[in-house]
């Protein structure tokens, strides 16, 4: 069988299976089976499959995915992302678009301590929306904010699809956590800008009360505005510098740094006296649920690459590409449209198992920096989150919105949201130092 | 059916709690490794190999509980855009290949561990004992899957002829 022989019906196999519906990790468990069959010699093929199995989730590099993802289940189970919020409320106070600039800050501060996104939006989505429209706000305004907010999470460590990239790509973890970090609070500072900007252009898309007017629970003064800070936000960034120090520093691995992390942030809860037994089961069940899910895609997806190698398709398909005498930075282009496209239609999971496989035999060919090459991948997995028709927090920021907000108009809020994205995008690809800067720096 | 359906969801709770008491001691254990390497110098030398025991035994553990919530996460695009007796009969499909599909990975994860069991197979790192005990798991996770796959598909049958309403992200 030719290697196109072999793409057309591994990639379609796999289509195929996808588009009936199967879950995920059992479309690419079916077709590791038929690849084993026919391109690894069958009965060892299939034996070296359940082997695979065993081995492809006992690693250590994947052990920090459960741990980041439970840092934010905690942090919103127990309700201590509430009284940040609140805190937050207390000292922004005297910005046009004030309500969606809060949920920009307070989003950016969540990312800093939780791995899920769709947490994030679904927190700030169901708490911040009905006050933003009971306000007035434009629906625009209300909602774009936080479905771009959702997005800067995958950026901003800890974030688990980020150790998943770095693990399955050979990228270093620490450094691609570390990566995010600038480009994430820049993505941040991007949307606060805009919302200012449009907010004092169009004063109707964000009517605000001067202060006087704020409820009286809004405007305290002196000690009692940055109390609540200090109380309930500054605790969070500690646990947020506590997890990068450690990697950074030489104390503790990725996987340790993000244990003492999720510990940490159990510790917090209980002395903010919010845990109980009855929400840390639910913040452990949501992240076994969330991480087992990322998980069990590995234990199905593990033995593609192996069965795309032997059949000719990684090859015959990179001898194809490098064939063209396209230069590093047209194939990266390349890279980028292909997995923007499919950010438009397929999670983010098999994005990677689907792309990887290909993408970093070129990329080492081509000598790229893998650091760089990382958050790129990692802004285009970021837009497809935000990206119509199928873009996950759209759907997330639909089902908490009230039910008056049409899809239409969610599409719509996202827009200027994908827009900037993008544009980091493009910044970054010119100006890799936005990304490199920061772990070069650190690992010094 | 039903019946026999529920109390099996019940088996597949108490696995996802089990689940959520492994990832609990994992945050223990690897934190305490950490504390006490800098804090006095010598770790718990086998807690890091245990979190690896545990990640793969906590996500085997999940699986089948995951596909009775329906939060395997899958494509919805074509079973939305076909009319719904046809997304409900892909529906029927995908059921089937899953239920195929956990054979298969009965059959060589069970012939992996007998193998390694009759070979006498060691796990040497930090910790010692027999290669068999991590392997059981994979067998045993696919024979539940196989399972929950025939009352999914009894449910799919006894339901509407729609398409199911499942998760399609994990992000």
């Amino acid at each position: 069988m030719s290697w196109v022989e072999g793409s057309i019906l591994l990639f379609g196999g796999l289509v195929a299976a996808m588009a009936v519906g199967m879950p995920v990790a059992f479309a690419f468990l079916l077709l590791n089976v038929i690849g084993a069959v026919l391109f690894l010699g069958g009965e060892p093929g299939l034996a070296q499959l359940a082997r695979n199995a065993v081995q492809s989730v006992t690693s250590f590099s994947l052990t920090p995915i459960p741990f980041f993802v439970l840092m934010g289940e905690v942090l919103f189970h127990t309700g201590v992302a509430l009284k940040a919020i609140d805190a937050f409320a207390l000292l922004i106070r005297r910005v046009p678009g004030r309500l969606a600039v809060i949920a920009i800050i307070a989003g950016t501060v969540f990312s800093a301590i939780s791995g899920s996104t769709i947490a994030t939006t679904a927190l700030l989505g169901s708490l911040m929306l009905p006050t933003m429209l009971a306000r007035g706000y434009d629906p625009r305004m209300a909602m774009g904010p936080i479905i771009g907010i959702g997005g800067v999470d995958m950026l901003i460590p800890p974030s688990a699809l980020t150790v998943l990239l770095g693990s399955l790509a050979g990228i270093s973890i620490a450094g691609l956590l570390i990566a995010g970090i600038v480009p994430g609070l820049i993505l941040s500072a991007m949307y606060v800008s805009y919302i200012i900007v449009r907010a004092a252009m169009d004063p109707t898309l964000a009517p605000e009360r001067p202060v006087q007017e704020l409820p009286a629970d809004e405007r305290p003064r002196g000690a009692g505005r940055w109390l609540p800070f200090a109380i309930h936000v500054v605790p969070l960034v500690l646990i947020f510098g506590l997890v990068i120090g450690a990697m950074t520093g030489g104390l503790a691995t990725p996987t340790e740094a993000a244990a003492v992390g999720a510990a940490g942030t159990i510790a917090a809860a209980a002395l903010y006296r919010s845990l109980t037994p009855a929400n840390l089961m639910k913040a452990l069940t949501g992240t076994v649920a969330v991480s087992g899910t990322i998980l069990f895609i590995i234990v199905g997806a593990t033995t593609f690459s192996q069965v795309l190698s032997f059949s000719g398709v990684v090859d015959g398909l990179i001898g194809q590409v490098t064939g063209l005498g396209l230069s590093p930075n047209v194939l990266i282009v390349a890279m980028l449209l292909i997995l923007l496209f499919l950010g438009c239609f397929v999670d983010q999971v098999s994005m990677m198992l689907i792309t990887l496989p290909f993408f970093m035999p070129l990329i080492q060919r081509y000598d790229v920096d893998l650091i760089w090459f990382g958050v790129l991948f990692l802004i285009c997995m970021q837009l497809g989150l935000l990206t119509p028709p199928f873009g996950l927090l759209l759907f997330t920021m639909k089902g908490v919105a009230p039910p008056a907000i049409t899809m239409h108009q969610v599409y719509a809020a996202a827009l200027p949201y994908i827009a900037m994205s993008l544009l980091i995008l493009v910044l970054i690809f010119f100006l890799p130092v936005i990304a490199t800067w920061l772990p070069a720096l650190l690992s010094r | 059916m039903t019946r026999l359906s529920a109390a099996f969801g019940r088996v597949l709770n108490a696995l996802a709690i089990v689940g959520a008491l492994i990832l609990l001691g994992m945050v223990a254990i690897v934190t305490a490794d950490v504390v006490l390497r800098n804090a006095v110098g010598v770790g718990i030398v086998w807690a890091n190999e245990v979190s690896e025991y545990a990640l793969y035994v906590m996500t085997l553990l999940t699986a089948p509980w995951l596909l009775r919530r329906g939060q395997h996460v899958r494509l919805d695009v074509v079973l939305t855009l076909v009319p719904a007796r046809v997304a409900w009969l892909m529906e029927a499909a995908g059921d089937v290949l899953g239920f195929a599909v956990s054979i298969v990975l009965i059959r060589y994860g069970a012939l992996m561990t007998l193998d390694s069991w009759r070979l006498g197979a060691i796990t040497i790192k930090n910790l010692v004992f027999p290669e068999w005990w991590l392997l059981v798991f994979l067998p045993a996770t696919f024979a539940l899957l196989a399972v929950e796959f025939v009352f999914r598909f009894d449910r799919l049958l006894k339901g509407g002829r729609a398409r199911r309403i499942e998760a399609t992200s994990v992000s």
